[in-house]
């Protein structure tokens, strides 16, 4: 607090931030110069969509907020996102269930974040774009064609590398999985990960991982930007997006790649439930007292003490809710590898299997601890009665 | 009188190790009590929420426990190879000399009368059990400061949180750190178990007063040293 009344030090942020805004008013000239002109009219189909400019304006703040911008780029994430669908788009799905698209693109009240995603400008995606086989095929040699080095590459999904990476072939020609990506992200400006499956492998590369998949980053040996989530949130899509677009550049991201500014703290940290855990009150058993007055669900398997990610700041379907706050604990989907590393997911993490079957750690333990007080009891009586004394010791 | 009972004091332990010692007893103590909380809480049913802390407090104890334990641990290491009675950390590898090791595991399984020779400050056995407490200790000190880190982003712990997030990232991420840090507060209880015997079982059949050393510092030898 002491260095913030300090004049010098707010001077100092102060011009900072202006730089920054400067840089951002550039970046976003240069983008209207360089990019196709939007597809929609922003205004038009928010109006078509009945969000007023007033629900547009407290978008822009909230957004603001949560990439942690002081209120003055307000303006700025507003041209943004009036500019979102120049970006042209490619998006690739490999290894997953399309649960990540569906998320994004699929809403019942959508809000902003969702409109702007409806407003993308895909150049190719293969679920919802009318043309297939060859067509498709010649969408995305135009798309790589038309803007190289400008589109951004969305993955959804992991990369097989078993046979050659032939558990995974696509298209018209066959072409593996593999041999697609290293095509597409090997001209894209940027490659943006998006789910788990295509960040750390996830659920297809879940143990035994029959197909040796990868997620795309260690796949392809290339740095990736991780939206990480099973699925994702859309505003931490949207805000990556609106970051590049604003500074030309990818946001801050932590060591696994993923934006600081969504996954910089813990569910754990943010959660509404957190006073009831620091208190000492837990759900027992679902349906139970605690659970109708919303305790902690540390003791029904919530993995939000081990898992990065803002649900709980941002929540899902328009800000409605999210799964601690519908009453299921989390089950760690932001973190490598989850589907293993947070198992049980409605027990606590101490109650793991390490062993295989039913054998906890703390079964394991007791028997160990049992055989050992045992071991000592009969290894005492008998040097007891055996007079067990060294010989010629020192 | 026969003049056998005569014994002649010799010390073993220095006083920093003494303190060393029982220090470690009793964080250690602290710490597997506070940390069976943590890891299987029960409910604190009476009361309103907003004057209850259960859990909160039982993290700050343990937390401070635990920061207490890495400092011992790293006064220990400093212990091992600068003390200025006994640098120890050469006897810690006394189970290498294999026919001591072997003579010491058929003594121990009452076969032999004939323990390992008295080489090192430690026997063979006891040598690879206090190794494997220091390595465990270490481990322990490590996920401990990971399970810290990113709840205190400021300050030292932070600071030490962006050091070691390399290691949570091998590991596998928080959880499997959790995992190993519970599993390792097994290997701290059979340890505590075992080691308790071992000293009042020496005491009984040696009879130098082996548990007392660790108090007083002494051990009662039969002939001069
Ligand atoms: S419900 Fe989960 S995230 Fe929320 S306080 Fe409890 S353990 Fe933490």
């Amino acid at each position: 607090m002491g260095r913030q009344k300090d004049k010098s030090y707010q001077s100092t942020v102060s011009r900072q931030y202006r730089q920054l805004m400067e840089q951002c008013k550039i970046n976003l000239d240069k983008m209207e110069q360089e990019l196709p002109p939007p597809r929609d009219d922003l205004k038009d189909t928010l109006k078509e969509r009945g969000v007023s400019r007033r629900d547009f304006l407290k978008w822009a703040s909230l957004t603001t907020s949560a990439l942690m911008l002081p209120p003055m780029f307000k303006p700025l994430v507003a041209r943004a996102a009036e500019n979102f669908s120049r970006l042209p788009v490619v998006w690739l799905h490999f290894a997953e269930c399309t649960g990540c698209s569906e998320a994004l693109l699929r809403s019942t009240y959508p809000n902003v974040d969702d409109i702007l995603l409806d407003t993308i400008s895909l150049e190719y995606h293969e679920t919802i774009m009318a043309a297939a086989g060859y067509q498709a095929e010649a969408c995305l040699e135009k798309a790589l064609h038309d803007f190289p080095g400008k589109f951004i590459c969305v993955v959804e999904g992991a990369i097989p590398m078993g046979l050659d990476g032939h558990y995974l072939t696509l298209g018209p020609k066959g072409k593996t999985g593999l041999e697609v990506a290293k095509e597409v992200t090997s001209k894209a400006a940027v490659t943006i990960c998006i789910g788990s499956c295509s960040c750390f492998g996830n659920v297809p590369a879940a143990k035994p991982n029959p197909t040796d998949c990868l997620g795309v980053g260690d796949a392809l040996g290339i740095k990736t930007i991780n939206i990480a989530g099973c699925p994702p949130n859309p505003v931490n899509f949207v805000g990556t997006l609106l970051h590049y677009l604003m500074f030309g550049a990818l946001p801050p991201c932590d060591s696994l790649g993923r934006p600081v500014w969504a996954y910089g703290k813990r569910i754990h940290d943010y959660c509404e439930r957190r006073p009831h855990y620091d208190a000492g009150e837990y759900v027992e058993e679902w349906g139970d007292d605690g659970a109708k007055k919303g305790w902690c669900l540390y003791k029904m398997g919530c993995k939000g003490p081990y898992t990065f990610a803002n649900c709980a700041k941002v929540r899902f379907n328009a800000g409605v809710s999210w799964p601690v706050m519908a009453g299921h604990g989390c089950i760690g989907c932001t973190e490598p590898a989850f589907w293993d590393s947070m198992a049980p997911l409605e027990k606590p993490i101490a109650e793991k299997n390490v062993i295989g079957g039913e054998v906890t750690v703390d079964k394991a333990g007791a028997a160990l601890l049992g055989v050992t007080l045992a071991g000592m009891a009969a290894h005492g009586v008998i040097s007891a009665i055996k007079g067990h004394k060294p010989e010629n010791h020192d | 009188m026969e003049k056998t009972d005569i014994r002649f004091p010799k010390k073993e332990w220095s006083v920093a190790v003494r303190i060393n010692h029982w220090c470690m007893v009793s964080f250690i103590m602290m710490l597997v009590i506070t940390g069976i909380y943590i890891a299987k809480p029960f409910t604190y049913l009476s009361g309103e929420t907003y004057y209850k802390f259960l859990m909160g407090n039982t993290r700050f104890v343990h937390i401070l426990f635990g920061v207490g334990l890495v400092l011992i641990f790293i006064w220990r290491v400093y212990l091992m190879f600068f003390s200025r009675f006994h640098a120890d950390f050469k006897d810690f590898f006394a189970f290498t000399d294999i026919k001591n090791t072997i003579a010491q595991i058929k003594f121990y399984l009452l076969v032999s009368n004939k323990p390992a020779e008295h080489k090192y400050l430690y026997g063979p056995l006891q040598s690879l059990a206090y190794g494997g407490l220091m390595i465990m200790l270490f481990a322990m000190c490590l996920t401990g400061v990971i399970l810290m880190g990113p709840a205190h982003s400021a300050g030292l712990t932070g600071f030490v949180y962006k050091l070691v997030k390399p290691l949570e990232n091998i590991m596998g991420g928080l959880a499997v750190v959790r995992v190993i840090h519970h599993i390792l507060t097994w290997g701290f209880i059979l340890f505590g178990f075992v080691h308790l015997y071992m000293a009042f079982w020496y005491d009984c059949v040696f009879q130098e007063g082996t548990v007392s050393s660790m108090i007083a510092g002494l051990l009662f030898k039969k002939k001069k040293h």
